[in-house]
């Protein structure tokens, strides 16, 4: 106890105030609204940075043949600029909304894990830091965001930037696993009583979406990041062609996160606008069924048609065939949302407050965005405008004109209910048309650029016709757009300040985020008003003409799973994929044979019957859970000690195996068989190492304790999670020890 | 022989194809008589004939990997889907022990179907043994008829609700993706007989190789990306037919108060 209390006095914690002082209560807390403030304040704090930077590449591009940058750091400032707005500024300000109104529109009084909560948003700040630290550590990674291989490769970049880049991202993407997994588990077990999943708001059915998407596509990315770390900093030849490696391998791995990422960062802005445009045109959504089905249907195309980054490449005219067929399909669900939308305006009393502004420009300049999107999905005009500006220009579109502009829309719809202030509304279409303007004059232009040849990525261009005026048109327009920025945190702030009262409901909306106070209390809501349909508030308002009632038709919209099942479920999804990607380079790397160590140097009677202890784990761990339901606990200790054992067995087999290879002298870099084998069995062996820690806390809990809940959704979650791992080394070994005697 | 005349002959007009068919057709009528979802019925026949008779099947067999997975798609994907289709609503195909109803089996044997029938050893012997190939012709029908019962049971409460339904067909579709993933950039060839057929029956290898330009390479290629591309596609149409479901309106005020 005194080791606590000088704990607390050295960290200036030891009196009541002092744990109450406002820093303490910002860092320390676990309230969904504070942490979506913070991550949207981060954010905000990163589109600075990341909003110099694209300044100084502007700045660069003014005029022909300018010096202001030196090729080294225009790289490194591309480079930059592009990591920190899509990971450090879409994605935490997106994550930051959903925190703070999801919890809110379901009617919960907080996320499902609230300490989860706040380890996922504390990663962003840190991961930024990390990404920034290489700035003083020789160089900030000079690479492009896509950190294209072999050149971020060491003997291409032998500073420590791609390093620091590819160890930010890992955290960050941990971070974004963490929280979309706590966001599924949210919406599923946290909604209000009656708030059927069919009765969701649009934005809250579209984050759940798209937590999907994260935990399956942010692992493979991480997965990706491994690779590259063991490539860089144990000498291994992953991706590196001369080693026996493949450029391409990377490329794949890349783009299998990088597209769906696109919908990542898309999906929830389709749920801003689904939210905004409604309210502001004052009639409900236009075909509520077919905005939330598209959004399952995009989120399942993107996962499916990467390749088409990758037409240059090379993959050949069947490959690319197929992806232009596919790629173009994406039209279909996000034409569907861009008609509802529309449809939603047609007929309705628009009130263009700054809000709807926002969207309504959003959904014009993403209409813009999709149509190059279509034309780019076609190949013979891909292989033309590839790595110009036509391209700088497209994804601009979307991640400016679609993304950035859905999120100033959100931020100054919800912005009276975070603070409860209204922001001024004459600044606020001061900083609309300053937006709109500047980002049209920046980009628009661009297409052009690219048309007349002009590729991405050149620190400066020789005086060719038409190139020198069309950039200073977009250096100006982006001026325009910096002093947009200023003017919304000017606005910002003085609104904080000494905006008008905005009370609970200033919008009229009819979500039950506005049912509560503006801010909120701690606890989210004193009541709630009767949920029967997609709009509670209006009923609530109008109860004689009340929407439709949506029926619960099924018993999976009101089904509320435990929440610590959820959980590890989910986490078992990101897990499969991050195994998947690691399994499928193990099969690649070892398709053909090499020189070398390889399959035949392995131990397959040992391993196998060590893995037999393993596979025997997973059978006294049930028997634990038997014990337990059946009101045994001392056999529950024995069953779960058993585990433990066999568990540990387990390690040191794979211990002994390793050994061997190593006397054998197959270290981690010496060949491809090497690299992949110890990547594979090292994750597996990393993940067991995690579940025996999991088994022995929770061993320890019944030891201190015993389980009062019967079955207990500890031992239930930690057995799943290990019941997974036992799986997963089951496709290992097979793959690894047995398909070699197969062939 | 060219183009044009292999279009012409290379029907298969023997083999149990044409009598299964008659005597399936014979069965379904008796059965259920000539009703309004006859028509699915007609439409699986008919597909599951053309599969097995048609030209795909002549360079199915032996020649072309890509004709071999298209087959593969339609008998496991397509046919068993609409046979489920085809039954009237009141039929109950519960099956015994319940064990077998379990989703995981229904899983397993959709998955499963396609990964088991190319491994290389397996996918050389369907080519070069008659009663394997038959055997896996039934197989995929069967198995096929496993996996869709779990969405398209005729009577609803034998099918999953919409989100399993979802999870099932996305799994499944991932899974499968996978193996189109492998088998489109693999180095190496998953049925050798199709790389280097040992007997040319039909006196096409040199239309196939020089004319169409299918290379060995490029065939395998696109027998993958079928199995990646528009069987996901198959798997997506389920996926909005279920989301559909999920958001069609029950109509019965009765059940709606919760």
């Amino acid at each position: 106890m005194s080791d606590l209390t000088a704990l607390l006095a050295r960290a200036g914690l030891s009196t009541p105030e002092q744990r109450e002082h406002w820093t303490m209560k910002w860092i320390s807390t676990v309230d969904h609204k504070r942490i979506g403030m913070l991550y949207l304040a981060t954010a905000l704090g990163f589109f600075v940075i990341g909003g110099i930077e694209a300044l100084l590449i502007r700045l660069q591009l003014a005029v022909p043949n300018n010096h202001l940058l030196q090729p080294d750091t225009y790289n490194m400032v591309f480079t930059m600029h592009g990591t920190t707005m899509i990971f450090l500024v879409a994605m935490p300000a997106l994550f930051g909304l959903a925190n703070y109104i999801v919890p809110l529109q379901i009617g919960a009084r907080d996320m499902a894990f609230p300490r989860l909560n706040a380890f996922s948003f504390w990663l962003v700040p840190f991961g930024g830091l990390l990404l920034h630290f290489s700035f003083l550590a020789g160089g900030a990674p000079a690479v492009g965001w896509f950190a294209y291989a072999p050149l971020s490769e060491t003997p291409y970049s032998s500073q420590l930037g791609v390093d620091y880049w590819a160890l930010a991202l890992l955290v960050l993407g941990i971070g974004s696993v963490g929280t979309s997994i706590n966001l599924i588990a949210t919406v599923l077990t946290q909604r209000a009583a009656h708030m059927t999943l069919r009765r969701l708001p649009l934005f809250s059915w579209m984050i759940f979406v798209n937590s999907f998407l994260v935990i399956l596509a942010l692992p493979v990315l991480n997965a990706g990041l491994v690779m590259l770390l063991i490539d860089r900093l144990l000498g291994a030849h992953f991706f590196l062609p001369p080693g026996g490696g493949s450029a391409i391998m990377w490329q794949h791995i890349f783009w299998a996160f990088g597209h769906p990422e696109v919908y990542i960062v898309a999906i929830p802005a389709f749920g801003i606008l689904s939210e905004v445009i409604p309210v502001f045109a004052r009639k409900p959504i236009f075909g509520y069924e077919f905005v939330a089905g598209s959004t399952v249907a995009i989120a399942f195309l993107s996962l499916l048609v990467w390749a088409h980054h990758m037409f240059t490449v090379g993959l050949g005219h069947t490959v690319d065939l197929f992806f232009v067929a596919s790629s173009m399909l994406i039209a279909i669900p996000t034409g569907v949302k861009v008609l509802a939308w529309s449809a939603t305006m047609v007929g309705g009393r628009i009130r263009l407050d700054t809000p709807m502004l926002f969207c309504v420009a959003a959904v014009v300049q993403f209409l813009l965005a999709g149509l190059t999107g279509v034309s780019l999905a076609v190949a013979a005009l891909d292989w033309q405008t590839k790595n110009s500006y036509y391209l700088v220009a497209h994804f601009h579109f979307v991640f400016v004109g679609l993304i950035v502009f859905a999120i100033l829309g959100a931020l100054h719809y919800w912005f009276p209910k975070m603070s409860g202030r209204m922001l001024s509304e004459r600044l606020g279409k001061w900083t609309f048309w300053l937006m709109t303007i500047g980002f049209n004059l920046t980009f628009v232009i661009q297409h052009f650029l690219g048309l007349a040849g002009m590729p991405r990525r050149i620190y400066t261009y020789a005086d060719l016709p038409g190139w020198g005026w069309m950039n200073l048109v977009s250096t100006v327009g982006a001026f325009l757009m910096a002093a947009a920025s200023l003017l919304f945190v000017w606005n910002l702030v003085t609104s904080l300040l000494s905006g008008e009262r905005a009370g609970d409901n200033p919008w009229k909306a009819w979500t039950l985020e506005w049912a509560t106070t503006s801010p909120p209390p701690h606890e989210n809501f004193q009541r709630l008003p009767p949920i029967r349909s997609r709009r509670p508030l209006w009923d609530d308002a109008n109860p004689g003409r009340p929407d439709p009632m949506v029926g619960a038709k099924w018993k999976a919209e009101t089904f509320a799973p435990e929440k610590n099942k959820t959980a590890v479920i989910a986490f078992i999804i990101s897990e499969t994929a991050f195994f998947a990607v690691l399994i499928l380079a193990y099969l690649f790397y070892n398709a053909t044979p090499q020189a070398g160590p390889g399959a035949q140097d392995l131990n397959l009677a040992k391993t196998g019957l060590f893995s037999l202890c393993l596979f025997a784990s997973s059978f006294t761990l049930w028997r634990s859970e038997v014990s337990l339901n059946r009101g045994r606990q001392r056999a529950m200790r024995a069953w779960l000690a058993a585990t433990i054992l066999l568990g540990g067995v387990f390690l040191i087999g794979q211990g002994l195996e390793y050994g061997t290879l190593f006397r054998n002298g197959a270290s981690v870099n010496v060949n491809l068989f090497a690299t992949s084998f110890f990547t594979l069995t090292g994750f597996h062996g990393l993940h067991v190492c995690v579940g025996l820690i999991a088994l022995l806390i929770v061993l320890g809990l019944t030891l201190a304790a015993g389980f009062k809940r019967r079955p207990s959704p500890a031992l239930k979650a930690v057995a799943l999670y290990w019941h997974f791992v036992d799986g997963v080394w089951l496709v290992v070994f097979s793959t690894i020890y047995l398909l070699p005697h197969l062939r | 022989m060219t183009t044009g005349h292999f279009l012409f002959t290379g029907w298969t007009w023997g083999g149990a194809s044409l009598p299964v068919g008659a005597g399936t057709l014979a069965w379904y009528l008796a059965m259920f008589g000539l009703h309004r979802r006859f028509a699915y019925f007609a439409g699986a026949l008919g597909l599951a004939l053309v599969t097995l008779m048609s030209p795909i099947n002549a360079l199915a067999d032996g020649y072309l990997f890509s004709a071999h997975m298209l087959q593969h798609i339609i008998l496991l994907l397509i046919v068993p889907a609409l046979v489920l289709l085809s039954l009237p609503r009141s039929l109950s195909l519960a099956l015994r022990p319940r064990l077998f109803g379990h989703p995981l089996v229904g899983w397993i044997a959709g998955v499963g179907a396609m990964w088991f029938w190319h491994a290389p050893a397996l996918c050389n012997a369907a080519i070069s043994s008659r009663p394997v190939h038959a055997l896996q012709t039934v197989s995929l029908l069967v198995l096929g008829g496993v996996f869709w019962r779990q969405i398209l049971a005729p009577r609803e409460n034998e099918r999953l609700s919409p989100p399993h339904a979802i999870l099932y067909l996305f799994s499944a579709c991932v899974t499968c993706s996978i193996l189109g993933i492998i088998i489109t950039f693999s180095p190496v060839t998953v049925c050798s007989i199709y790389a280097m057929p040992p007997v040319d029956r039909l006196d096409l290898l040199h239309t196939i190789r020089v004319g169409w330009g299918m290379t060995p390479e490029r065939d395998q290629q696109i027998g993958g990306l079928l199995m990646w591309v528009p069987m996901c596609l198959i798997y997506l149409s389920a996926i909005l037919a279920q989301i559909a479901r999920w958001f069609a309106e029950s109509g019965s005020p009765a059940t709606e108060e919760i």
